[in-house]
């Protein structure tokens, strides 16, 4: 399925964005992988999730687009930051993000991610938008622009059946 | 040394840099000491005014870039330092104001008080360029060449502890126009879009 990474790394760049921050989970390294090869984008590996968003934000202010990519693990390391940072300023961060936990990921040390996530997200008013399909990653430019016109953190969720395609092995 | 003389002396040489400052101490003596509006004054996520200072230095590399960082913060995220020096951002000056204490919310001591060599795990990390300095004889001296040099240069100040519940007062300004007022004040020094044509 290297179709789908790729697809997603054409539709950031649509984006315009030119810096990505990230800290892999397993589903979105291949993609990191991609922006990392590319030239165009300035890839900043993080130590910590919480990290990329602050790149992110201070990226912002230099006039340039960026995204935090990372797992849901990670999303929900990092939320004190989106809140104290993003939600008190209202500095737009775009963050890509795999659905982790979902019904078909079969991983037990992923179960609560999958059921705390978006109640966690709904309950900040961080607005989110779930690709589950190849033809819907042409809404990814729809979601950042999203993002920039609620001024705040928007959560682009990439699920499994997207990344590992439909009735792939565990 | 006092914070608000190592502040002080910092700000005398910082030319053209603009500056992202740790929330509470740092970021109340910087504007204490400035005024200035293109400064970013963190009021929360402590601990990563470092990363915001970072990708702002990435977005804009021919701008020089000061972080205001403090002993407690820098500690709530030690692992920026590898993201800097992985990065290795020229324009990127890295100051670590070290009281030894949580000053904002009453001087308790921090963590591992008055035994962590803060450049001694910058340098470790990987940014070569960093140093201590404990007074502010040796702080006036080596800010010319300090300001001068390419980063990431990481500076470590040792100052006294002061224990007075927020001395010095923030800034007067806070939440969504702390973004417009840093974001207009790059628009005009640096002929920079930060905003598009509707305001966000």
């Amino acid at each position: 399925m290297s179709d789908v990474h790729s697809a997603i790394h054409e539709q950031l760049t649509k984006c315009g964005i030119t810096l990505a921050a990230s800290l892999p989970d397993d589903w979105v390294a291949p993609v990191i992988r991609r922006l990392d090869a590319d030239p165009a984008i300035r890839h900043v590996s993080v130590a910590r999730e919480a990290e990329a968003v602050a790149i992110c934000s201070g990226a912002f202010f230099g006039g340039v687009r960026s995204v935090a990519i990372m797992g849901a693990t990670g999303l929900l390391t990092c939320t004190g930051e989106l809140a104290t940072l993003n939600l008190r300023h209202a500095i737009p961060v775009f963050l890509l993000v795999s659905q982790r936990g979902s019904i078909d990921d079969h991983r037990i040390y992923q179960e609560v991610q999958g059921r705390r996530t978006i109640p966690l997200l709904q309950a900040y008013d961080f607005p989110y938008h779930v690709i589950d399909r190849p033809e819907d990653l042409s809404q990814i430019p729809d979601a950042f622009h999203a993002g920039r016109l609620q001024k705040r953190p928007f959560v682009c969720f990439l699920t499994r059946r997207l990344i590992k395609g439909e009735g792939a092995a565990r | 040394m006092k914070a608000r003389q190592a502040i002080d002396c910092i700000a005398a040489h910082r030319g053209d840099a603009i500056a992202v400052c740790a929330l509470g101490m740092a970021a109340n003596e910087w504007w204490a000491a400035t005024e200035s509006e293109d400064a970013f004054y963190m009021h929360g996520a402590m601990g990563f005014a470092a990363s915001f200072a970072l990708g702002l230095a990435l977005s804009l590399p021919q701008q020089e870039v000061w972080l205001i960082n403090a002993d407690g913060s820098l500690c709530m995220n030690l692992g920026c330092l590898l993201t800097e020096a992985a990065q290795a951002p020229r324009n990127l000056k890295h100051f670590v104001v070290d009281n030894g204490v949580y000053q904002t919310v009453g001087g308790l001591p921090m963590v591992n008080q008055a035994r962590t060599d803060y450049a001694g795990i910058a340098r470790a990390a990987g940014i070569a360029r960093a140093r201590s300095i404990d007074n502010l004889a040796d702080l006036e001296a080596q800010m010319p060449e300090i300001a001068l040099c390419d980063g990431p240069h990481f500076v470590a100040l040792r100052v006294e502890p002061e224990t007075s519940f927020l001395g010095t007062p923030p800034m007067t300004y806070e939440g969504p126009e702390m973004k417009y007022r840093f974001g207009r004040a790059l628009e005009r020094k640096l002929g920079i879009e930060v905003f598009g044509p509707q305001g966000y």
